[in-house]
């Protein structure tokens, strides 16, 4: 197993915290990152977008089709 | 006996490789989990659309 000696000289009281933290952060930093750098999360949350693009996408068609 | 060499912590290498292999489960039902969090989410929310 690679790495399996590794709690030989890492103690696991610190190691296994240590490594779950670091996921949970890093983790953590990437979805605060999405809510607060992006437009589309907001609102999807606030919901209202689907039904405004279902309502939009079947009107978009019926206005390309005359012009062909 | 190799896995009765003690290392600083005081854990045997059987020891330590148990606790990995738990470790390693366990990240892989995380992974899992997270992987299929992130499917529902690709299906059902205008990420990546």
């Amino acid at each position: 197993m690679i790495y399996g000696k590794i709690w030989t000289v890492v103690n696991p009281a610190v190691g296994i915290p240590v490594f779950l933290g670091a996921v949970a952060v890093t983790s953590f930093a990437v979805h605060l990152s999405l809510v607060s750098e992006t437009t589309w999360i907001k609102a999807y949350h606030n919901g209202g977008a689907g039904k405004a693009a279902m309502v939009a996408a079947p009107a978009a068609p019926a206005a390309e089709a005359p012009k062909k | 006996m190799a896995d009765e060499k003690v290392g600083p912590t005081g854990l045997t290498v059987a020891e330590s490789e148990e606790i990995h292999r738990h470790l390693i489960q366990g990240t892989q039902i995380f992974g899992m989990i997270a992987a299929f969090a992130h499917l529902l989410a690709y299906i059902y929310s205008p990420w990546l659309k």
